[in-house]
């Protein structure tokens, strides 16, 4: 396997995770401004 | 490389870290305390958070320190498909779970720790053979992390491994004690924004420091023809195989997994252990790349011990900055997945040994005062075993083992009528009575006995592929694909599957637990009610007004409309 495939077979893995952060904090955002709206606490 | 000097984090630096850690933890958790906790909110947090709460708790919970560090091992011993055989299969098992807990959870809405839903289905000895295994493994688990904790703050700091551990046991057990399981929960959002926050600067960092692309040129040489292979059977023998068996039984035992299942509003399931599983296995994955360009660039562990190989990587090859963002990588999981133990332990005593023992009413204040107690006893006891720096790995992948002996008995209550207490106690301990001395070879495995324990060991073969189908396409099709998985392996692995110990000791874990509670449970005749699990299920902190019963009655009409056919 060539350096380049290699590399991306290394890096693709940070992306994955910086896209799977960006969702869990905009679910828990969501969550916590509708918590607020509705004047409840979120747990 | 063996005597480099590592960078470390000054004592001001590393004291001012934690102080912001533990103190923006303790900060959430204070927001959230009540002067009045309800015993089932410490528990469950009121069976109803949504996906960003679920998920990232999942996600923190299943990712600790001690998985980073062994995966990066499995990268630098067996090469670039190392990574892959712990990081995937560990995520692919919590997706294999979820229908599981979705039926758990229909069968048992209310509920607040899988062994308390043994004793509704079955009886006394089941409960407490869940609940002494989970007990053992959060202890365990619990260790493990204080020692990577400890161990981190010695390599990184001029702080001693014992303060270490006293600091970290001391931060998580303060923000965890008061609010319980909503604290752990809420506090694994701002842990998981940290960690994967950190693996997403981490990994580029390290891998440009030591050379980029060009590590991949200049160190080839560094390589076996096993290593360099995406299909490399050392890797799938020595990790892939025995990780799979043994996962699959963490993730259906483990009771910080169930109380989130429990906590989850009922359907966000899917998408909450969707998020884990890509979660969970980019990090792993992706830290575990690290041990790869470390074996291409020809590093050394320090004083041959793998498990030093990311810490010394960081201290190698980072500065102030990005070494703070490290600890906090490595601080956010360990107590993430540190306080989901804490928790677990709690509501194990609270419900499973306190609550849910003989006709009386349990008092909810009494409860409350268990489970801190608990904490506090367990993080104790933790501390002490931390000190022995006794090898917790070898002592997790044990009990992962021993949980092999459960899964069947434990999956087959919650879908088959037929299955009885004495089948499911008879069947795990037939299991553990075979699975001992093959584990630790006290039998000679010479001639037809090695080759007797390998076609026993290729039923369980069959078993972990049936029960991966099981959940989502039902029992035929299950017993067809571990009908063909047994058939498709047993010519490679009969005649030498005995010589890998761990492995063929878990396979046979399996096979005896599920051929012995399946042959026992065919000759009962009667069939067990499964909305009597809801029943007996419900909240033990009920509001004014509404009585045990009515809550237990409430829990049991919404288990009615969702229950799922049996199969």
């Amino acid at each position: 396997m060539s350096a380049f495939w290699l590399t991306a077979y290394v890096l693709m893995w940070p992306v994955i995770v910086a896209g799977v952060l960006a969702f869990i904090a905009r679910a828990f955002f969501r969550e916590w401004l509708e918590a607020r709206r509705r004047g409840e606490p979120m747990i | 490389m063996d005597d480099v000097q590592l960078q470390q984090l000054g004592g001001p630096l590393t004291i001012g870290l934690l102080v912001l850690f533990f103190g923006l933890t303790m900060l959430i958790s204070l927001r959230i305390s009540r002067r009045k906790e309800n015993a089932d909110a410490y528990m469950t947090a009121g069976n109803g958070i949504g996906l960003g709460v679920s998920a990232a708790s999942m996600t923190a919970t299943w990712i600790w320190a001690a998985s980073m560090y062994a995966s990066a091992t499995s990268g630098y011993v067996y090469g670039i498909s190392g990574p892959i055989h712990y990081g995937l299969w560990g995520a692919l098992m919590i997706l294999f779970i979820y229908p599981y807990g979705r039926r758990i959870r229909a069968v048992a809405p209310r509920a607040h720790t899988l062994a308390e839903v043994m004793y509704a289905r079955h009886g006394r000895s089941s409960q407490l053979m869940l609940a002494g295994s989970n007990i053992l493994g959060s202890v365990i688990s619990l260790t493990s992390n204080f020692i990577a904790g400890g161990a981190l703050i010695a390599m990184l700091s001029p702080f001693s491994f014992s303060q270490g551990i006293v600091v970290i046991a001391g931060g998580v057990l303060l923000y965890t004690l008061w609010s319980g399981f909503r604290a752990s929960v809420l506090t694994d959002f701002i842990q998981v924004c940290a960690m994967l926050g950190a693996v997403v600067v981490v990994i580029p960092a390290i891998f440009f420091a030591m050379g980029g692309p060009a590590v991949f040129v200049e160190g080839a040489s560094n390589l076996t023809p096993q290593q360099t292979s995406f299909f490399s059977s050392d890797a799938f023998l020595n990790q892939g195989a025995p990780y799979i068996a043994a996962v699959l039984a963490y993730a259906i035992g483990n009771q910080t997994i169930a109380q989130r299942l429990f906590a989850v509003r009922e359907d966000l399931i899917k998408p909450t252990f969707i998020t884990a599983t890509i979660g969970y296995g980019a990090t792993i994955i992706g830290i575990g790349m690290l041990g790869v360009v470390a074996l291409y660039a020809g590093i050394n562990p320090m004083e041959g011990d793998l498990n030093n190989l990311i810490p010394q990587l960081a201290g190698t090859y980072f500065g102030p900055v990005l070494l703070s963002i490290f600890f906090i990588m490595i601080i956010g999981s360990l107590a993430s997945t540190a306080d989901s133990d804490l928790s677990a332990l709690s509501s194990i005593m609270m419900a499973d040994v306190y609550g849910r023992v003989g006709k009386r009413k349990a008092d909810p204040r009494l409860m409350l005062t268990v489970g801190r107690a608990t904490m506090v006893i367990a993080t104790g006891a933790a501390l002490y075993f931390a000190g022995a720096r006794m090898n917790i790995l070898d002592l997790l992948v044990l009990v992962g083992a021993i949980w092999g002996a459960l899964v069947f008995p434990v999956i087959a209550s919650f879908y088959w009528e037929k299955v009885t207490n004495k089948a499911f106690t008879v069947s795990v301990l037939a299991a553990l009575a075979l699975f001992f001395p093959v584990r630790f070879g006290w039998i000679p495995m010479d001639g037809a006995v090695g080759y007797v324990f390998d076609v026993v060991a290729v039923v369980g073969v069959g078993v972990v592929a049936g029960l991966m189908t099981f959940g989502f396409f039902g029992a035929r099709p299950a017993r067809i694909v571990g009908l063909i998985a047994a058939l498709a392996v047993a010519p490679f692995a009969i005649g030498f599957l005995h010589d890998y110990a761990v492995l063929s000791g878990s396979l046979i874990a399996y096979a005896v637990s599920t051929v012995v509670c399946t042959v026992m449970s065919l000759s009962n005749r009667t069939g067990f009610d499964f909305s009597r699990i809801a029943r007996m299920t419900g909240d033990f902190d009920v509001e004014e007004g509404e009585d045990l019963a009515t809550a237990s009655a409430r829990a049991a009409i919404g288990a009615e409309q969702q229950l799922p056919q049996s199969r």
